[in-house]
């Protein structure tokens, strides 16, 4: 067996909505049914027990090689905790090559996955010895490694859960949500319209302090003493009892708390000046420690924190006592649990002596023993919810606190005995307030109840019923895409949207180019999707990018397929029939949102068929209004838009538009039937984001077909009387659709300059001549350095080969080069004729043009 | 000559706001001269030349000649040496980067006693140029040495310590233009702009609106390009490559010349620039993966071209300043030093001379152009290859202002990098030939985008005109008409004005506004005592300026507060005065009588912005009369319509607040609307009609309807006492 090709489809794809890897399996013929391998599967069930079991993939009860290994690279994820539980083996129209897909929910552990699998199908084959819990940890620990944490993971959960897309920016917590303008971001529990400086606010106490102060929340109060008599002094101001303590300190050093007398104080002065000089005397406030957390202008959870304690039982060591609490199943030793063992450490040891214990000491029956001065849930200490005690003045307090200071999330540390009263009546403060909390020990505290912290933060970026998207019109088929996209974009922009489109020219927002060249692909789309200024996208969404890597986007609010037809690029990636090119066309259909429409052209049966796919509406488009597709669609009440008696026609019930094609210029006045199809589309998209009916006849209206719109899309151009049309036309139907155009227009003597591209198949090529044999009496074949795997003259060959029965066709040119090829047939022109030039290279070639022209 | 005692200061007082002397923070001095009374300056034989040898600044004080060269006249004539300290202090502080204006020196009535005040900006920086300014003036007046410059150098360095950076202080100045107030909330640039609700805060050059997301994507340079590049804002195009031969098949897919240094360097290490040929980035991929660690390398374009900052605030680009980076471009034949001598050394502004504003530059010399070089691999004697461009400087120190001539199409991809990575304000640095053109025409690049980014090299260019950055960033922060202020009321006198602070906030907090209250008898926030006790004191109305909730706040004060610390707001929208009472107890003040307290309280009438208005007890002559220093307009309480103040105030059409027939009336002009009878308010409440009066005039000025008034005053207590928390 032998892996050849291994693919992320990191969108939904051909196979499922299920971000995956993909594999190009070889499989020898014995390896096409492992039956025939003696022992195989004992070996293979021997390294890796928990194995699925086996099913035969295709029409007899063959289990290939390719099977076993999609399936135990899905299981070895699975058993090392990713949540994955699709997969698939496709064979291909090549024998013993297969197509292997296994859903990851992290790309790298979904590799690694597949080189892990098959190290154990050779090990099993070879019978050699297999790792299975190496590999496992190796699979367990990259994934802990890559994937969210809780806190970040609660967020981007709450959001998926309200149908909101996310973005991960980095491997680390920069998450971003929604599309476009409508987008915003996160980093850990961190938002992006928390200020820089109220961070900073937060990490200064003393600031903190004031400004809580002048909100009316309890702080404790307190002030820098120069010496201990000093101290002592500040302490009577203030009242006891009192903590003394090295300002800016951490960790506890040097602190010594409820101070109430005068001996106490000149010890405690003595103890802090070892870490600092610049001592601090507070109020103390005694208590226990609670975290509340303020989302917005709502406190959502709140936990009481205690540090790492054992009880005496007046027989066990303290050391025993902290093993048998470390007993508990709950207590782990990392973050994905909702308590951490006790460490007994120096730490622990340093606190111990603080209360008069080493680790053998046995405390007796009923002593508290702290083993740590830090509740943190991962140095042992613990988290009881307390959300549905806290008092509404508390709630206010801690509200008010976050405001203060400008945190939309904000942990705010109180230090009371409880949060059923006031904090006023028990003398209780804030302590603390802290930029970008953990989330854990309110999503799953130690004790009580796991609060829905994710929601409220995605509450507060999102208004309920905002899902982040804006309107997305991916658009497919064989021909037209590239005009169609144009025209809706340009629709979108007329409606006042800021507008982002991809297609095979570059990539364009607010009609300046932000990248060039064919950007068909996701990667292009998912730049649209992230840039600041995009409110509506149009992509152009080619069968190679959805092969290679699936949908840029996880659901879209309009597909467009405009035609299948007799197909393009056959034979490529596995599809050689029309059907399957539909298939992967209609990957974008597959992917309509809820609430969104598919435009389809009702006249292709392969593109009409398409709609029982889709989970939205579907408008269904072709110029013969009575064809019986739309007929039954207008019949259902349904969207339809046609052609009537000169109008484009957009129909539902008894809502009737119509709009003269006279007042679209693309058209000529309807006179060009594959324009008329590409308005038809881009109207019904235009209808299917609900842009307003004069916005779309206004926009049609300002649409030109010149070469700044769409270059390469039928450009016509005068030379010297003569009429030249420039189309980038490259196949079959599109032939036919220009022939079609060209037809309608009157000319006195037709050429054609046309090659061939090279990666199509022999009678594809062949075909675009014997169609153009019939509509004009010159051709000028050329060829060009670009042969796409080809050898010199063999497309030359070919496109002779076509025009061999030609009816009108006199006079055949064969030219080595674009230019000299579009020279030759311009200086042929005479006033009145008409010349098709079929361009390869487009902008270099419209610019030779339009130089001709210019000069002429 | 002068003895230990003279020029003796009894006490030194900052007042921190608008005071007796001015609206803005002074330092007090009470002085004792001591013999010096006996001693005018002209009896001082040089002291004229000494002090005006060692302070020549002093010719700029106009002092009260009010001319060029005023107080030099007054010194030479004969002035006392309070008033001369005066003008010494403010020259040490401008001397030591404090630039301030005004003082003034009065006397008390006490014999040689006098009080002196002077302008500054900082409390520290005016305390020590007070106490070095009597130094300096005694060694003056002795005839003995004084060593200036080491205390300037003193002076300087506190103020460095003290006073806001160049850059937050100009935002501060430009908030000040505008008439919007100020808070410092910390020893560092932290600075409140606005009061209360309306307020932002900046830090240097952050705003409230500065994203730490934004700047924790700024500081994280990779992730800043991938972003960038994917919006389409130009980058230079990078790759990782693992091996010299990759290297130079990278640079070769970039386009050279090339840039190559370590994934993972720090400082410049291992980083070679400008590299053109195959041996070079072979030769640098070594050197780098040496200096690295790493067989990681990055192989990235060369962007060549001067690097500019382009400070970005909102979406707006709002200057440019572009660093001279220096360049030679090769001939084939001449080395590197020849070169700089044709191509740099020719501006007529290099020159060996000591007035020449330019070095001329010797590339076998200078140290940092011998490692520049290097890095290019290259010495001052090689001989780079016709047309090639070799950096000389990287970016010279001398910024140039080119904000007029930037691109639209830069300025868009500027600002849309800012945009990109989250920052309201930015500095992004780009680097192309020519900010004037399209930059796909140059392949110029965003090379960096900072948070926070300094100002100084746009206020102060080296070429070009200043750029108004300060003004940019508070238009952003509150747009072209908004002031930062919320309405503030102050009460000041001594009879009933805890009632009357208390009652306007009950008034307007009616209105669904949330209202602060500080008054002698606690501090209120909305319907909650947060603080009982004394809190007319300046910390404590802080507590109210600075707390973002407030739409209104109400300061209670009286003449002791303002004699020693100032008002605690600069300026408000409704000023009260009840009273001149007190006298007695400001004997330490030299306040002998209602007309010295008059003096002292008219400060409340004085702060009253000009559509503010003045409520005033029209029952006493010398409150009634302060209507003629009120910016705004004013109206009158008292209990009796028929008083001569109300009655002309009627006449004239203006608005009273008083008693008819027992009811409590609001009338403007003769019109009158009756509010309720002072019968229906509570018992407590109904013993202070008068007090009534002014605080219905107070919250009618804040525009709250008579209904909400009416029913305000029904429910009202005076006599309920909230337990604070």
């Amino acid at each position: 067996m032998q892996v050849t090709r291994v693919r992320a489809l990191r969108g939904p794809n051909l196979w499922s909505h299920h971000t995956s890897v993909e594999a190009v399996i070889l499989c020898t013929p014995d390896e096409e049914c492992i039956d025939k391998l003696a022992g195989f599967e004992a070996r293979l069930r021997a390294r890796f027990p928990a194995l699925s079991p086996l099913q035969p993939t295709g029409h007899d009860d063959r289990i290939p090689m390719a099977h076993v290994f999609e399936l135990a690279t899905l299981d070895l994820q699975a058993q090392a905790g990713c949540p994955v539980t699709f997969s698939r083996t496709s064979a291909t129209n090549e024998t013993g090559v297969f197509q292997v897909v296994v859903e990851y929910s992290e790309e790298v552990v979904g590799r690694l996955a597949l080189e892990l699998a098959e190290a154990l199908v050779k090990a099993a084959m070879d019978d050699t010895p297999f790792d299975l819990d190496g590999a496992l940890t190796q699979l367990r620990d990259l994934d802990e490694d890559v994937r969210l944490g809780p806190s970040t993971g609660s967020i981007v959960s709450a959001a998926v859960a309200r149908n909101i897309p996310f973005r991960r920016l980095t491997e680390g917590s920069l998450v971003a949500f929604g599309w476009g303008s409508k987008q915003r971001k996160i980093q850990a529990a961190e938002i992006d319209r928390t200020g820089a400086i109220s961070e900073s606010i937060a990490q200064d106490k003393e600031l903190t302090k004031k400004l809580l102060d002048a909100a009316g929340v309890p702080v404790p109060h307190g002030r820098v003493a120069l010496d201990a008599d000093d101290a002592w002094a500040a302490a009577l101001e203030i009242g006891l009892p009192v903590v003394i303590k090295p300002k800016d300190g951490n960790q506890g050093k040097g602190v010594t708390v409820n101070i109430t007398t005068k001996e106490q104080m000149t010890a405690g002065f003595v103890a802090a000046s070892e870490f600092r000089d610049d001592i601090m005397v507070e109020r103390y406030l005694p208590g226990n420690d609670f975290r509340l957390l303020v989302v917005g202008d709502k406190l959502v959870a709140a936990a009481r924190r205690d540090p790492p304690q054992v009880i005496g039982d007046g027989a066990s060591t303290v050391r025993q006592l902290v093993d048998r609490v470390n007993l508990d199943p709950r207590r782990g030793n990392g973050h994905s649990t909702s308590l951490t063992k006790i460490r007994f450490d120096d730490i622990a040891l340093a606190s111990l002596a603080a209360q008069g214990y080493e680790a053998d000491s046995i405390p007796p029956r009923g002593k508290r023993v702290i083993l740590r001065n830090n509740a943190n849930l991962s140095t042992g200490g613990a988290a009881t919810d307390v959300t549905d005690d806290v008092h509404p003045d508390v709630a206010a307090r801690a509200v008010a606190a976050a405001h203060m200071v400008g945190l939309d999330i904000c942990g705010v540390d109180l230090v009371c005995d409880s949060v059923l009263k006031p904090i006023e009546e028990q003398g209780g403060g804030v302590v603390e307030v802290n930029a970008a909390p953990g989330l854990r020990m309110h999503l799953s505290p130690s004790f009580g109840k796991g609060r829905a912290v994710g929601e409220a933060i995605i509450g507060t970026m999102f208004a309920d019923g905002d899902d982040g998207r804006i309107p997305v019109v991916a658009v497919t088929g064989v021909n037209g895409k590239t005009t169609t996209v144009r025209l809706i974009a340009h629709l979108l922009t007329t409606s006042g949207l800021r507008t982002g489109m991809t297609n095979t020219d570059g990539v364009y927002v607010e009609g300046r180019a932000i990248d060039r060249g064919d950007c068909s692909g996701p990667r292009s789309a998912r730049n649209v999707l992230m840039h600041p200024d995009v409110d509506a996208a149009v992509f152009e969404t080619a069968r190679g990018g959805m092969l290679r890597e699936g949908l840029a986007f996880d659901r879209c609010q309009v597909a467009v397929v405009t035609n299948i037809g007799s197909g393009d690029h056959l034979g490529m990636n596995y599809i050689d029939t029309l059907e399957g090119l539909a298939e992967v066309k209609r990957i974008i259909v597959n992917n309509v949102a809820l609430g969104g429409i598919a435009v389809l052209n009702a006249a292709d049966p392969l593109v009409a068929d398409m709609a029982d796919h889709c989970r939205g509406d579907v408008t269904f488009f072709t110029a013969d209004g009575q064809h019986p597709v739309m007929s039954m669609h207008r019949a259902k009440g349904r969207r339809v838009v046609y052609v009537d008696n000169g109008q484009l026609v957009a129909e539902q019930g008894k809502t009737i538009h119509r709009l003269p094609l006279a007042g679209v210029p693309i058209t000529r006045a309807g006179a060009i039937g594959f324009q008329v199809e590409n308005v038809m589309a881009a109207v019904a998209a235009a209808w299917a984001v609900g842009l307003a009916w004069d916005t779309i006849v206004a926009g049609l209206a300002t649409f030109a077909g010149e070469t700044d719109n769409a270059p390469g899309r039928f450009n016509v151009f005068n030379f010297r009387g003569a009429t030249v049309i420039a189309d980038y036309g490259h196949n079959a139907d599109a032939i036919t659709a220009l022939v079609g155009a060209v037809d309608a227009m009157p000319a006195k003597r037709r050429s054609v300059v046309i090659s061939g591209a090279g990666d199509r198949r022999d009678d594809d090529i062949r075909q675009q001549t014997a169609i153009l044999g019939a509509a004009f009496d010159d051709v000028v074949l050329y060829e060009d350095q670009c042969q796409r795997g080809r050898e010199d003259g063999e497309v030359l060959a070919l496109l002779r080969e076509g025009l061999k029965d030609a009816v009108r066709t006199q006079h055949v040119d064969e030219i080595m080069g674009e230019f000299l090829a579009i020279d030759t047939a311009l200086d042929r022109l005479q006033q009145g004729d008409l010349c098709l030039v079929l361009i390869d290279q487009v902008d270099e070639a419209l610019a030779h043009i339009a130089a001709r022209v210019a000069a002429a | 000559m002068t003895n230990k005692s003279d020029l003796d200061f009894l006490r030194v007082t900052h007042l921190r706001g608008p005071n007796i002397w001015t609206y803005r923070p002074v330092i007090e001095v009470v002085i004792d001269l001591g013999s010096l009374e006996e001693q005018p300056s002209n009896k001082i034989p040089g002291l004229y030349e000494r002090l005006l040898e060692w302070l020549p600044g002093l010719v700029v004080h106009r002092c009260g000649v009010g001319e060029h060269g005023g107080f030099l006249e007054r010194l030479r004539d004969g002035t006392w040496a309070g008033h001369i300290l005066e003008h010494v202090v403010l020259e040490l502080q401008n001397l030591a980067g404090m630039k301030t204006g005004f003082g003034k020196t009065r006397s008390t009535g006490e014999h040689g006693v006098y009080k002196m005040a002077f302008r500054t900006r900082d409390e520290h920086v005016g305390r020590a140029a007070l106490e070095a300014g009597r130094e300096l003036l005694r060694a003056a007046i002795a005839d003995q040495p004084f060593d200036l410059a080491s205390t300037v150098a003193q002076l300087r360095e506190l103020v460095d310590e003290h006073c806001l950076g160049p850059s937050t202080a100009h935002i501060v100045e430009a908030a000040t233009e505008r008439r919007i107030p100020f808070i410092r909330l910390t020893d560092g640039n932290l600075v409140q702009l606005g009061h209360g609700a309306a307020q932002r805060r900046i830090w240097t050059a952050e705003t409230e609106h500065t994203s730490a997301i934004g700047e924790s994507i700024a500081s994280d340079k990779d992730l800043t390009k991938t972003m960038l590049a994917s919006c389409g804002v130009p980058v230079p195009e990078g790759a990782l490559v693992r091996s010299a031969d990759e290297a130079w098949e990278e640079a070769q897919d970039i386009g050279l010349p090339v840039v190559v240094k370590p994934y993972d360097g720090n400082h410049g290490r291992g980083v070679s620039l400008n590299l053109a040929t195959e041996a070079d980035v072979r030769a640098a991929y070594e050197l780098a993966s040496r200096k690295g660690d790493s067989k990681s390398v990055i192989v990235e374009r060369f962007i060549a071209g001067d690097e500019h900052r382009i400070l970005i605030v909102g979406k707006q680009v709002v200057a440019v300043a572009r660093g001279q980076a220096l360049w030679v471009t090769g001939d084939g034949v001449s080395n590197i030093i020849a070169l700089v001598d044709s191509q740099i050394n020719t501006d007529p502004r290099r020159g060996s001379g000591e007035d020449a504003p330019l070095n001329a530059l010797a590339p076998e010399k200078g140290a940092e152009i011998i490692l520049e070089l290097q890095r290019q691999g290259m010495t001052a004697y090689s001989v780079p290859q016709a047309g090639q461009k070799v950096l000389i400087q990287p970016n010279g120190n001398v910024a140039e202002d080119v904000t007029e001539l930037i691109h639209p199409s830069i300025a868009h991809a500027a600002a849309l990098a800012a945009r990109v990575v989250g920052l309201d304000i930015a500095g992004v640095d780009l680097v192309c030939e020519d900010i004037g053109r399209p930059l796909d025409e140059q392949r110029g690049a965003v090379i960096e985008v900072n948070a926070s980014p300094g100002l100084l090299a746009h206020l102060k260019p080296a070429e070009g005109a200043a750029r108004p950055v300060g003004k940019a960033i508070v238009e952003h922060l509150f747009g072209t008409s908004d002031s930062g202020r919320i309405p503030v009321v102050g009460v000041t006198g001594t009879l009933g004005t805890s009632l009357i602070a208390r009652l306007v906030g009950c008034l307007v907090n009616l209105t669904g506004v949330q209202v602060g209250v500080v008054s002698g008898q606690g501090l209120y926030l909305g319907h909650r005592q947060v603080a009982a006790g004394d809190c007319t004191g300046f910390d404590a109305g802080q507590r109210l300026l600075i707390n973002r909730t407030l739409k209104t706040a109400v300061f209670e004060s009286n003449a002791r507060r303002i004699l020693s610390e100032g008002l605690a707001y600069d300026k408000c929208q409704v000023g009260i005065v009840t009273d001149l009472e007190g006298a007695a107890d400001l004997a330490e003040f030299y306040i002998r009588d209602a007309d010295d307290v008059a003096n002292v309280v008219r400060t409340q009438v004085d702060v009253i912005l000009p559509h503010g208005v003045a409520v005033l007890n029209a029952e006493i002559e010398a409150v009634a009369e302060m209507a003629e220093l009120c910016d705004g307009e004013t109206i009158y309480y008292g209990a009796d319509p028929a008083g001569t103040r109300i009655a002309a105030h009627i006449a004239a059409g203006g608005r009273s607040v008083y008693l008819r027939d027992g009811v409590i009336v609001l009338a403007t002009g003769s019109e009158e609307q009756r509010l309720l009878a002072v019968a229906s308010l509570k018992t407590a409440t109904a013993k202070h009609p008068t007090s009534v009066l002014a605080a219905v005039a107070a919250a009618w000025a804040l525009d709250v309807s008579p209904t909400v008034l009416a029913a305000g005053l029904r429910t009202f207590d005076a006599a309920a006492k909230t337990v604070p928390h």
